[in-house]
């Protein structure tokens, strides 16, 4: 008995060292607000990241194992589904909305567009058990994976506890998701001072700045609130958004106000993806506005803009791209862990 | 490390002989009733041989927040207290609590998950989203499943649905059952079904899975299914 209670302090001991050696710090760029997830219940760590990493492109978390988080969220494109109006899942079904581009998730309290999700933790059930996107459950995604050969020791190297279980499969998946953090823009070396506008980008960061700024808020181009933005219902889809959510009248055709960091790559535009191109959004905001009882208030009054400010508002969006975001080597498929020697 | 291990495992031992000392353990065991039937689902659906042909698939809730207490005052309170009570699980029927205030003359518990642990993110044990009472499409705990055919139902293959659930005012369904008790050891809380049923219209209520107004009303008429057996 005695032996054993010592052993097994020991192995506490030396577990939790090794995981204290491991803990990843909380990364906030400079003048950025404080993040709104709760870091302490879930520390970032080495491991752990690693073990989201591979979740986060594993394919058995669909029912036919074809279809993965990736699968509509690309790195390349800002972690989102390009070319679709409508992001398409499991059999190339077609899902209700564009799928959103993922990043700066520590920075978000509600998730969807019409935030049904309280929680990153929980966000991937809503995916994982839609029918039109993975059609499976996490009870039995946490079993296919309990019965590979390498999920149990990356769980075991995670966690410190080779059963997997849903709580743990979504920590780890929120894990990778918060190292997902893109501040590297040509924006974000401006406000460095480490290098400068040119006068097109500086005209229309200040005709950004005059009338987008307010729901598209520096430095995270959103202020993660919902809004009405005057877009004519598609009577294909009938989504009122965030009142489906709240049951409440006022809520009604509201929508998140996604970040437009990245914007470049995150093609088309808007919560069913009706827009192409960003000319035809900024065409929306100067001469589409519909107005309905819940309109944002910002855009009753409409937003003037000629041809040639529109052009020099696009210029300065185009610096909201971050190519050491899109192209970083921690972020893509994890071709180490998939490898048929380290697989089964 | 030797030193260490030697005061971890000397403080360990000292929590155990303590807790030994003052062993006084209450349980309490769930009950699930049809008439005069105990609705046990381990093996099989439950049917009731009545007019209505009833038949239950399905029956599961959580359990939180216990409490044991005195005129109305609260002596004990539970610590991290979820429990998934099942009616196909037997293991989950009976929940052993650890108290020392032994006297006490009402027992209370919540009937689901609290709003401030249902926006906390992925949780273990009773509470891992694996247990099948989370939603998926909107976040948040379904505080009490109940699910089985009626004759009643005019839906398909007559079934009817209830998924009671949701943290958010105006369709916050959490609600707290208070049971008076007798007694101070072995308590026994009966969940009739009978009087769940018969105050549901199940011919215009018979499908219930997101919050709503209805899963407010029904939640109340399930608090209200609870009772204890005093000897």
């Amino acid at each position: 008995m005695k032996i054993k209670a010592v052993l097994f302090f020991c192995f506490c001991f030396v577990f939790f060292a090794f995981q204290l050696a491991n803990e990843k710090p909380v990364f906030v760029p400079k003048n950025w607000p404080k993040p709104v997830y709760n870091f302490s219940k879930n520390p970032l760590n080495e491991n752990t990241i690693e073990l989201g990493r591979a979740l986060f492109y594993e394919p058995q978390l669909s029912r036919n194992n074809i279809v993965s988080c990736a699968s509509c969220h690309s790195q390349y494109t800002a972690f989102t589904h390009v070319d679709h109006a409508l992001s398409h899942g499991i059999e190339d079904k077609i899902g209700r909305r564009n799928s959103p581009a993922l990043m700066n998730l520590a920075w978000q309290q509600l998730f969807m567009w019409d935030g049904a999700v309280n929680h990153l933790d929980v966000q991937a059930l809503a995916p994982i058990a839609n029918p039109l996107e993975m059609d499976e459950n996490i009870s039995n995604v946490v079993k296919k994976l309990q019965h590979t050969k390498h999920y149990p020791k990356l769980f075991y190297k995670a966690f410190g506890d080779s059963i997997i279980t849903g709580e743990h499969t979504l920590k780890a998946l929120s894990q990778f998701m918060l190292t997902l953090v893109s501040h590297n823009s040509k924006y974000d070396s401006v406000m460095r001072k480490e290098t400068v506008f040119t006068a097109q980008e500086n005209s229309g960061y200040l005709l950004f700045k005059k009338n987008c700024g307010s729901c598209h808020t520096e430095p995270l181009f959103t202020n993660n609130e919902f809004k009405s933005n005057g877009l004519p219902i598609d009577t294909t889809l009938n989504d009122y958004g965030r009142y489906e959510i709240t049951k409440n009248k006022k809520d009604s055709l509201k929508f998140k106000v996604p970040s437009l960091r990245n914007i470049e790559f995150s093609y088309p535009y808007m919560h069913d993806g009706r827009f192409k191109k960003l000319s035809d959004v900024l065409k929306h905001y100067t001469t589409g506005v519909m107005h309905n009882q819940s309109l944002s208030e910002e855009l009753k009054t409409p937003i003037v803009l000629n041809a040639n400010e529109r052009v020099d508002i696009v210029a300065f969006l185009l610096t909201l791209t971050d190519r050491s975001f899109l192209f970083n080597p921690n972020f893509s498929y994890p071709k180490n862990l998939f490898l048929d020697s380290t697989k089964d | 490390m030797k030193k260490i291990a030697f005061i971890l495992f000397f403080v360990f031992d000292t929590v155990l002989f303590v807790e030994a000392q003052n062993d006084s353990t209450i349980s309490i065991s769930f009950v699930f009733r049809y008439n005069d039937k105990i609705v046990d689902l381990s093996d099989s659906s439950f049917i009731a041989n009545d007019s209505n042909h009833l038949q239950i698939d399905a029956l599961r809730f959580y359990v939180s927040n216990i409490c044991f207490l005195k005129n109305s005052t609260v002596l004990f309170q539970e610590k991290n207290s979820f429990h998934l009570i099942d009616a196909s699980n037997k293991n989950s029927q009976t929940l052993f609590i650890k108290n020392n205030k032994a006297s006490f003359d009402e027992v209370s518990f919540n009937l689901g998950i609290d709003s401030v642990t249902s926006v906390s993110g992925a949780m273990g044990g009773d509470l891992d989203p694996t247990k099948g009472m989370y939603w998926t499409w909107q976040s948040g705990y379904i505080n009490f499943k109940l699910e089985g055919k009626s004759v009643n139902c005019p839906t398909r293959n007559n079934t009817f649905e209830f998924h009671l659930g949701g943290y958010l005012s105006p369709f916050n369904c959490l609600k707290t059952v208070f049971l008076k008790s007798t007694n101070p050891k072995n308590i026994v809380v009966v969940f009739d079904l009978n009087q769940f049923l018969s105050s549901v219209d199940l011919s215009t209520q018979n499908q219930i899975m997101s919050p709503n107004k209805q899963a407010v009303l029904l939640s109340e008429k399930a608090i209200k299914s609870f009772k204890i057996i005093n000897p």
